[in-house]
């Protein structure tokens, strides 16, 4: 497996399986054929339909964070996605080549004062819909777990 | 994606069928957006056939309630499935839009 992308401390082989990586433009005409993949193996496990819409949900809304914000639609910039899937759970991780940000810095978008705000939802939805979500030190990482409860 | 408009009395109904995904939100903005600009700020978005929804989708809804509401009409909102009403739900924007069970209540709630 390669490591590039990896945060120090994330372990590099277990007994998840083997991860799954695609390096995607910057092209938000990529997102959903990359859903359908995903969710095609979640489903051939056996995953729910609930469980397939949140991941959905939340890689729709990483992807898109990735190429929009973290890539700022610079076509010269990719996508990195790296995805591990077990009948217990999937892992993703979503980086872009961007600076990155401060998630913490981010408006909550359930305030009051924020409904009316056309944007800001994104990490909110990814952090409702997952089980972990997580942000590399740099915040050009996103991973995300979801687990496959009974 | 398919958009489907029509009008029901003085209401332009927008019924959503698929995926309301980023690759939809263009055409969706268009519609909406576009609707609003030719006079019609009473807007029913049937989200009844839709099966999904993302923030950027749900962006629009919200720039396109803004511009409706500013001209003195509304977008409401008709016929959620469980998992678009939960989005709904999560992110609090069932406190910025009426939200109806389908087309014909947030009709008749009109016409009343």
């Amino acid at each position: 497996m390669r490591s590039g992308r990896v945060p120090a401390g994330t372990p590099q082989t277990d007994d998840l399986g083997a991860w799954t990586e695609k390096v995607l433009p910057t092209d938000l005409s990529a997102v959903r054929g990359t859903e359908r993949e995903v969710l095609g193996v979640l489903r051939d496990l056996g995953y729910d339909e609930d469980h397939l819409f949140a991941v959905r949900l939340a890689l729709e809304e990483a992807l898109v964070n990735a190429m929009k914000h973290g890539n700022a639609f610079d076509p010269g910039r990719s996508v990195h996605l790296r995805y591990r899937a077990s009948p217990e759970q999937v892992e993703i991780r979503v980086a872009d080549e961007g600076g990155g940000f401060d998630p913490g810095i981010v408006p909550d978008p359930t305030a009051d004062e924020n409904l009316e705000r056309p944007c800001g939802r994104g990490i909110m939805l990814m952090r409702c819909y997952m089980d972990e979500v997580t942000f590399s030190p740099e915040g050009n990482q996103v991973s995300m777990v979801k687990r496959r409860q009974p | 994606m398919d958009i489907e408009t029509r009008h029901e009395g003085q209401c332009r109904v927008v019924s959503l069928r698929g995926s309301a995904d980023i690759s939809a939100s263009a055409s969706l903005r268009e519609t909406l957006l576009g609707a609003i600009e030719r006079g019609d700020t009473q807007i029913v978005c049937d989200l009844s056939q839709a099966d999904f929804i993302c923030s950027d989708a749900l962006g629009v809804l919200i720039t396109a309630y803004l511009k409706a509401r500013g001209r003195g009409g509304f977008l409401h909102i008709a016929g959620p499935h469980a998992h678009l009403g939960e989005i709904l739900e999560t992110t609090r924007l069932n406190r910025l839009f009426r939200i109806y069970p389908d087309v014909q209540c947030a009709l008749a709630t009109q016409a009343e």
